[in-house]
């Protein structure tokens, strides 16, 4: 029987609230493809994307037209690049790099993740030549992004590989000076970082997964702000209090969930390949209203940044989780809030106003996914303190059992309140203050690792 | 021998109507099949089909709603079934999409939808409009198993929504399955 409040409420959801499926990433697994020679190697690696991804986006295409749900980003991860090119010098991942970027335009993706390495514990031979090899890879492709994980609440931060992140980030900016250091923003560095996440740049094929797997991130935060708006101007704001808010965004992220899940089972049967997870992240855009800044506002505070914020985020983060994890049969990824400053027009706003702080940022990290990302700062921060920055923010993620990672963009030539934009989805914001800097260089200095945290040893 | 009747019947709506109506049908030993009800703008409709001996007939029927006491009169209609009962299929069938149309209210907005679904051959499977103030609303379950390509019939439902200045828009109905029940339709019947 059809019931018409709430045909109309999806509706509405679905064509002024703009709810889509945000990307739909599919995970492939490389490890076969090793070869005798690099160049088998790379070939085989492009037949198997190839492959592989043949129908992917046409697929997509087809499922989301039936449905009338947008799927905003096709994408494909892959097993992490240095496993499968162990025992590759520099040159040789350059050129497998090269090969998965020309892998991407042929599958018609506008992103490929995985060009990374998992070092949170040591650092083999391989991992050394590869992570050396980044700055060249990524200014020498156009899609492909990369990503280290250096930490875990398991074996503790690496901080020779942490120091290592800072250099290699500085190297990044300055190849791509010209874009103002854009390469820098197809680069991620991560504690505990998942392998069936599909956003970008961090997204990977995990060690574990399955050899094909189709996993899917959940609509933005535009469809939770306007359903906010909605209920706020219905119900009058004198008759809400926080938890009811809270259960508002439950029952909307349950809708904007099922809705991906529903996308995403029908693309992975129609390609015949194995569903993953749901990631229920809030992926903000540049684009106006689709800004989870923006949901802070509506939840009470002026600028984004301002005290308060951390508590509504929270809130926010965990509201989202429990909506979610109802409707999907499997969740997984990174599934919370993302506060990318570039991507976020009112964060970045923020940022112009003198009102969002790195130390802010830092903190609101601690209750959300994932963490200090999209962050212009000024040319001249030096490596080492970009370094100690990499590692606060790996001790959060580590000591609090989540997530975290740092995309910085030290934008050369340029310093605090000048505007970079890198157009698209990568947004722009004014560069935000680093304070403190050159003053961490002694505790970068010293290497070695931060042990793994007393609750971790739960054998 | 036993004979089945399509009966509908219409009245004011009260408490106690159904158990009224279908009292009726008891004191007749009558045995109700399915049964549809529904209130709208106070008036209570009801579509049912029940199986009774061969010598009751449908003025029998009509003679019990007489004693019915209502605000209304009982008004009924009653068809003998001459052929076989087409079976209840539970589930919808594969392309069951919802259109929803808005627009300022206007005669013959219905209309417009059901010339529009006769001439593609697309069956209405449910249909409820409303009037809130001057924006009426139409909702539309259509079976669309006929039609070859989705993308041609949102093309031609945009070109009607602008020739008549509606807002029309396309799901399929696993959206709205998807959306609203604590169940999934996923898994076991997700659609081909």
């Amino acid at each position: 029987m059809l019931r018409s409040d709430q045909i109309m409420a999806t509706v509405e959801m679905i064509q002024k609230e703009n709810l889509d499926v945000r990307t739909v990433t599919m995970g492939i697994n490389l490890l076969d493809c090793r070869r005798d020679t690099v160049k088998d190697t790379c070939d085989r690696v492009e037949a198997k994307i190839a492959e592989k991804s043949d129908k992917f986006v046409e697929t997509c295409n087809k499922v989301s037209m039936k449905y009338g749900i947008p799927v905003v980003n096709k994408r494909i991860s892959v097993t992490p690049a240095s496993f499968v090119g162990a025992g590759f010098k520099i040159h040789d991942f350059v050129a497998l790099a090269k090969s998965l970027d020309r892998a991407a335009e042929n599958a018609g993706v506008d992103i490929l993740g995985g060009f990374s390495a998992q070092v949170e514990k040591g650092i083999t031979d391989t991992d050394r030549e590869f992570i050396a090899s980044i700055p060249q890879s990524l200014e020498e492709t156009e899609r492909l992004c990369a990503s280290i994980n250096v930490g875990s609440s398991q074996k503790g931060i690496n901080m020779e590989a942490v120091a290592m992140m800072g250099k290699t980030i500085k190297d990044l900016a300055e190849r791509t000076s010209a874009n103002g250091g854009f390469g820098a923003a197809k680069f991620v560095v991560f504690c505990n970082q998942p392998g069936d996440n599909p956003f970008m740049a961090g997204a990977i094929h995990g060690l574990e997964e399955a050899e094909v797997v189709l996993n899917v991130g959940v609509s933005g935060p535009g469809v939770i702000a306007r359903s906010l708006e909605k209920t706020i101007k219905k119900r009058g704001k004198e008759n809400l209090k926080l938890d009811d808010i809270a259960e508002e965004i439950k029952q909307i992220t349950f809708r904007v969930t099922r809705c991906g899940e529903l996308i995403g089972r029908q693309v992975s049967q129609e390609l015949g390949v194995e569903f993953g997870v749901i990631d229920l992240s809030l992926a903000p855009t540049p684009k106006i209203g689709d800004s989870v800044g923006e949901i802070l506002q509506i939840l009470g505070v002026d600028v984004v940044g301002a005290p308060g914020s951390t508590a509504i985020l929270a809130l926010l983060n965990d509201a989202v989780k429990k909506g979610g994890i109802f409707a999907s049969k499997a969740v997984g990824g990174l599934s919370g809030a993302f506060i990318p400053v570039m991507e976020d027009a009112v964060l970045a706003d923020a940022v112009g106003k003198g009102a969002l702080t790195l130390e802010k940022l830092e903190a609101m990290t601690c209750v959300c996914s994932v963490g200090l990302d999209m962050i212009p700062i000024p040319g001249d921060v030096g490596a080492d303190t970009i370094s100690a920055i990499i590692a606060d923010e790996m001790a959060l993620g580590m000591i609090n059992q989540k997530t975290t990672a740092v995309r910085l963009i030290p934008v050369p030539g340029k310093t605090v309140g000048e505007m970079v934009s890198f157009g698209g989805l990568f947004g722009a914001s004014p560069i935000m203050e680093v304070r403190n800097v050159n003053k961490s260089g002694r505790f970068i200095a010293w290497g070695g690792r931060i042990p793994a945290p007393i609750h971790s040893f739960k054998n | 021998m036993k004979k089945q009747f399509v009966i509908s019947v219409m009245s004011k709506d009260r408490p106690g109507i159904v158990a009224d109506i279908t009292g009726t049908i008891l004191d007749l030993d009558g045995d109700l099949a399915d049964l549809n009800q529904s209130v709208l703008g106070g008036f209570f409709t009801m579509i049912l089909i029940a199986e009774f001996d061969a010598k009751v007939t449908p003025e029998d029927v009509f003679a019990g709603f007489s004693h019915i006491q209502s605000e209304t009169r009982i008004e009924a209609n009653i068809k003998e079934l001459t052929v076989p009962l087409e079976t209840f299929k539970a589930e919808l069938p594969k392309e069951t999409f919802v259109v929803t149309g808005q627009g300022e209210n206007r005669k013959g907005l219905v209309k417009i939808m059901g010339d529009f679904f006769n001439y593609r051959n697309i069956n209405i499977l449910d249909l409820v409009t409303t009037r809130d103030e001057q924006l009426y609303t139409m909702i539309f379950q259509v079976d669309l198993s006929s039609i070859d390509s989705v993308e041609d019939l949102r093309s031609e439902l945009a070109a009607l929504a602008e020739r008549e200045q509606l807002a029309l828009v396309l799901q399929h109905n696993d959206i709205f399955r998807a959306t609203h029940e604590i169940g999934t339709p996923f898994d076991q019947d997700i659609r081909e």
